[in-house]
């Protein structure tokens, strides 16, 4: 027998260890794992690019665990790229959780830095939270003594805290704040009588009923249908994932009534049904630049816009429709729709009819619909 | 003369397309578009004497309707060959003391209309 050399004896070793890890990693509890080695990688890469690039702060722990802070304004309107970023850092670290030691996975969110957040971003960050809550068995604890006092009470209001099994010490939370909210309300498909809960707590806080409440509810009833039929497939989505998240707020100031509905699913762009319809919404984008084609948010607009009436489907697609209705028939206001990295805005001014579409860099993890309404009369 | 009142007769929430969008705690959407046709309004009409028309009363104690439900539960019935919709529409009426809710009796009447009849086969998504 040949004696084998130094190298050979070497490259023999480094392959039997290297298919011994391979054979570990890639198979636990009799399941063949796939992947997940290399996704690991680039989440942690991605995220040292951000911080190195100052779009994120982050603060490194042992075990690589990782602290994120929030910034000063999360506001989707004003200040989306940044919020959507930090809300995609979230649901990227909070999944990391089940992926290899080696990535970096979310201790802690710091909301020390929050000034201002909007009734939107309070309610998609409250569903980011609860889905980490989740993945960690309830083992989250608040520490809110070092937050913004209007801050605190914002969250208090949305229901932020009833998230947790371990609870903050709230006994004094009365900062002045123009902001009112209704409590989060968490359903899944066919949960669509929690809408009444909603205008409940609305009438609560308005004090009065809300003028042309019918047309809301169909558009909200819609959402939900949205949600069952498209949001979530089966095989992409465990039962417990399928989750939508409903709240409102009156702003006191400017008596701007605000209605936010959020899905964590694939978003519309996504879920455009490969039938006659997709064709016919693709010739729909024809007819737009170029440049625009593709972009999610022209998708959206077309989902809204195109009539089906013409397809094999005559019975389908009606729902984003109805979403408008409340708009329409209350005369003002505004109902945006931002799924993946579009935006769609339909609104009504001093009776002018308007709508816009927006493209981002940073999408929304899902499906979020915000109507507006002013009070005033 | 038959009466049928939606939110006291079938549900207070009538919502969603079929049976399959359940949640948690039901396995069937029981206020769904489906289960209102196939366990209310097929029947009713089976039954219905010649000449005679259902009366649905819209809006007693419900707050709306989303399209998918109307779509499925009044349209389907053209949709799944039941009935042309004329014979449909000339067999039901509708009742409501809100007038807001002339909304809805016009989409049905529109859904009913746009169906186009016996386009499809009806396969029950019930568990």
């Amino acid at each position: 027998m040949k004696k084998q050399t130094f190298e050979q004896r070497r490259n023999d070793v480094r392959r039997c260890l290297s298919e011994r890890i391979n054979i570990k990693s890639n198979i636990r509890n009799g399941k063949k794992r796939g992947g997940n080695r290399r996704w690991w990688r680039t989440n942690n890469s991605w995220l040292d690019k951000l911080a190195c690039d100052k779009k994120i702060k982050i603060e490194h722990l042992k075990k690589r665990h990782i602290i994120l802070y929030l910034p000063e304004c999360m506001n989707f309107s004003t200040e989306y790229e940044n919020t959507a970023l930090h809300l995609r850092v979230i649901r990227r670290l909070s999944a990391s959780h089940k992926l290899s030691n080696r990535a970096y996975k979310l201790k802690s969110v710091n909301f020390d830095n929050i000034k201002n957040i909007s009734t939107s971003a309070s309610l998609v960050l409250t569903a980011e939270v609860s889905k980490w809550e989740d993945v960690l068995n309830d083992n989250l604890v608040p520490n809110v003594e070092t937050w913004d006092p209007r801050i605190v009470k914002q969250f208090l209001e949305v229901g932020f805290f009833d998230l947790f099994k371990n609870q903050p010490n709230l006994t004094d939370v009365s900062s002045a704040s123009e902001l009112s909210l209704v409590k989060y309300i968490k359903g899944q498909c066919g949960d669509a009588n929690k809408s009444r809960i909603l205008r409940e707590s609305l009438e609560k806080i308005i004090g009065d009923n809300i003028n042309k409440w019918k047309f809301l509810r169909g558009g909200l009833d819609e959402a939900i249908t949205n949600v069952s039929h498209h949001a979530y497939p089966d095989e992409q989505f465990k039962n417990n994932d399928k989750n939508w998240y409903l709240s409102g707020s009156l702003n006191r100031n400017t008596n701007e009534l605000k209605i936010v509905f959020y899905d964590q699913g694939l978003g519309i762009p996504g879920t455009l049904p490969k039938s006659k319809f997709r064709e016919q919404v693709l010739d729909f984008l024809n007819i737009l630049p170029i440049a625009d084609r593709k972009l999610d948010s022209a998708l959206i607009k077309a989902a809204v816009k195109v009539d089906r009436t013409s397809t094999d489907q005559p019975d389908r697609g009606k729902g984003l429709q109805d979403m408008l209705e409340f708009i329409k028939q209350r005369g003002e206001g505004y109902l945006s729709i931002l799924s993946k990295k579009g935006l769609y805005k339909f609104s009504i001014k001093d009776g002018k009819t308007k709508d816009k579409s927006e493209s981002f860099n940073q999408p929304v993890l899902g499906t979020l619909l915000i109507w507006s309404v002013s009070l005033n009369e | 003369m038959t009466k049928f009142d939606i939110g006291q007769q079938f549900s207070r929430d009538p919502v969603g397309r079929f049976y399959s969008e359940s949640s948690k705690i039901n396995k069937n959407n029981l206020n769904s578009g489906e289960a209102f046709r196939e366990e209310h309004l097929r029947p009713l009409l089976a039954e219905l004497p010649e000449g005679e028309k259902i009366t649905f009363i819209l809006d007693n104690d419900v707050e709306s309707y989303g399209s998918s439900f109307l779509v499925e539960g009044f349209a389907g019935i053209v949709k799944y060959g039941y009935m042309e919709a004329d014979s449909l529409l000339s067999k039901i009426e509708f009742q409501y003391d809100d007038p807001e809710f002339e909304f809805f009796e016009k989409k049905i009447i529109q859904y009913i209309s746009n169906a186009k009849f016996n386009s499809e086969a009806y396969a029950s998504t019930k568990v």
